[in-house]
């Protein structure tokens, strides 16, 4: 059920005067039932490398393994299968997708269209819209009245109903409001830990690298330079520097404290890690200043 | 659409495509009225020649304007067939029925096809060399003596800069719907015609709500900036002419004396 690449590439275009390598020779393996987190600059190929895990984008070479499924170039759509109901894939402003008169329509246009009959679509879909938190009283109305919040929450439901293995979120809280930042990627973990999907996230957010994902993945001008966990990536921030990422922000604090000072083992990824080792430290200062 | 290259533009600096994007329309559109002054294979090899010349000029590869022609290929195939088969006159090579394969059919064949492959090679090599944004600056500009009989000429040429700018965003987004329509399970190349024209249901509606979308943000930014319509606007973008459009004109000038004087 794992996922692995090897020496994947991608070209667009081949054979005309814009073709361009957007993702050279990549190899990894992501865990079943893990949560891994893709990073990078814009235009560093994490779109492309993703479009490759439903089959929307075949490799130019190389070939990646889905859970049993070989993609290689000359793999055909037809031989494809189940691959496309198997990873939900969230793209980028999910809300463009909404198309439905009415919001449980919307959500239960995939499982209608992978063979399910449609009450049981609608039943799925009422499921998911609860999974999601959507109030029951829009689940009638049309998507299109629907604030951008409740339209992501609408999009989102439409893949669960999926009922994906793999789910792939391509920045999925971007244009979020806090709350409903917190609140989306809360379900996520739910739905990783709870439900036991592998979860594949590409963000910009290494605030929620650091609180969410055990597995992260480094791309840079189509290639991967790094293959490790957060706590491993977020020990080196010089490394970060020269590549143009940042620290989470706890990490930053800690490590600005540790340039004053106060050393740690290794630098603290959450709040509640720092937190840990901050209080009894402060507690022994209040026993000698007392 | 990868394969379409009539209405792409490719950079570059060369002689063509530092000419006045205005001269280059007129000579397009004058070259496709001198293609019907040809009348005998003197006259079509200066108009080739003519061509050729402005494809060197270009520093564009040759394959890319056979590339430009290939998808109107059927068309001229089937337009070159009818030609051949249904003129008489001059000796009769072959007949059957009402086909009859002619020395006059042949050569007019002949004829229509160069007058196609020119016809697309110089329109091809006008969107190749021109940025969208000019061609719509040079349209306005040209229609410009149209402001006297009341044509909105400034209205019609920002819908035509609009619409050229969205062009891409279009293509883009309907690619990224198509993507995720696709994993929500929705086959847009199988099935038979019904189911097929069903799919396209769900790419649509996203499509021309994210249009609307687009076109009201749109308008209102315009407005914030302080657009009021083409009363009192000037021009940022600002099209010079120069000797070497006038030389351009007064080449095509010559070649159409050319012309006149070979035809029979």
């Amino acid at each position: 059920m794992s996922i692995r690449l090897e020496k994947m590439s991608h070209t667009y275009q081949v054979g005309t005067p814009l073709e361009e390598v957007a993702v050279k020779e990549v190899s990894f393996e992501i865990k079943n039932q893990s949560f891994t987190a893709i990073v990078g600059h814009t235009g560093s190929g994490k779109s492309t490398l993703l479009q490759h895990l439903n089959g929307l984008l075949k490799p130019t070479s190389g070939y990646l393994t889905i859970n049993g499924h070989k993609i290689t170039p000359e793999t055909k759509n037809k031989e494809l299968g189940d691959l496309r109901q198997e990873v939900g894939f969230v793209f980028q402003f999910p809300e463009a997708q909404l198309f439905e008169e009415t919001v449980l329509k919307d959500i239960a246009f995939a499982p209608k269209n992978f063979g399910k009959s449609e009450a049981e679509a609608l039943e799925i879909a009422r499921e998911k819209a609860k999974l999601v938190k959507l109030p029951e009283a829009v689940l009638e109305r049309s998507p299109f009245e629907l604030s951008g919040g409740q339209m992501r929450r609408v999009a989102i439901a439409g893949i669960l109903a999926m009922s994906p293995k793999i789910l792939v979120l391509d920045e999925p809280t971007a244009g979020l409001d806090p709350v409903g930042r917190f609140e989306m990627m809360e379900l996520f973990k739910q739905l990783h830990q709870k439900e036991g999907l592998t979860i594949i996230l590409v963000t910009h957010q290494m605030n929620d690298v650091a609180n969410y994902a055990d597995h992260v993945l480094v791309m840079e001008e189509g290639q991967l330079i790094a293959d490790t966990t957060p706590k491993e990536l977020f020990s080196d921030p010089s490394w970060l520097k020269a590549h143009h990422l940042s620290l989470p922000q706890t990490t930053d604090f800690a490590y600005q404290l540790q340039q004053r000072g106060i050393s740690f083992e290794t630098l603290p990824l959450t709040e509640h890690e720092l937190a840990r080792f901050l209080a009894p430290k402060l507690n022994q200062r209040g026993k000698i200043d007392g | 659409m990868g394969k379409l290259l009539l209405g792409r533009y490719l950079q570059g600096n060369s002689f063509v495509h530092r000419l006045d994007p205005r001269a280059k329309m007129i000579l397009c559109f004058y070259f496709v009225l001198i293609v019907f002054l040809c009348n005998n294979w003197q006259t079509y090899l200066l108009l080739s020649a003519t061509t050729l010349l402005c494809a060197v000029l270009s520093k564009i590869k040759l394959s890319y304007f056979i590339k430009g022609v290939m998808p109107l290929i059927w068309l001229i195939l089937f337009t070159v067939l009818l030609q051949v088969f249904f003129t008489r006159g001059g000796t009769v090579y072959w007949q059957f029925g009402p086909l009859t394969l002619t020395q006059f059919g042949l050569l007019n064949g002949v004829f229509v096809f160069c007058r196609f492959v020119l016809i697309i090679f110089m329109s091809t090599l006008l969107t190749l060399t021109t940025p969208p944004l000019a061609i719509a600056d040079a349209t306005e500009s040209l229609m410009a003596p149209l402001k006297k009989i009341k044509v909105p000429v400034h209205e019609i040429s920002l819908m035509l800069s609009i619409a050229l700018r969205f062009v891409p965003t279009l293509m883009d987004e309907t690619t990224k719907i198509m993507n995720a329509q696709r994993s929500r399970g929705v086959d847009f190349s199988e099935g038979s015609l019904v189911k097929r024209i069903k799919a396209v249901i769900p790419l649509l509606i996203p499509l021309f709500v994210s249009a609307l979308t687009r076109a009201e943000d749109l308008a209102t930014a315009m407005e914030a900036r302080g657009y009021r319509g083409g009363e009192g606007r000037t021009k940022y973008r600002r099209q010079i002419w120069q000797l070497k459009d006038t030389v351009s004109l007064v080449f095509f000038g010559l070649v159409t004396v050319g012309l006149i004087f070979l035809r029979n």
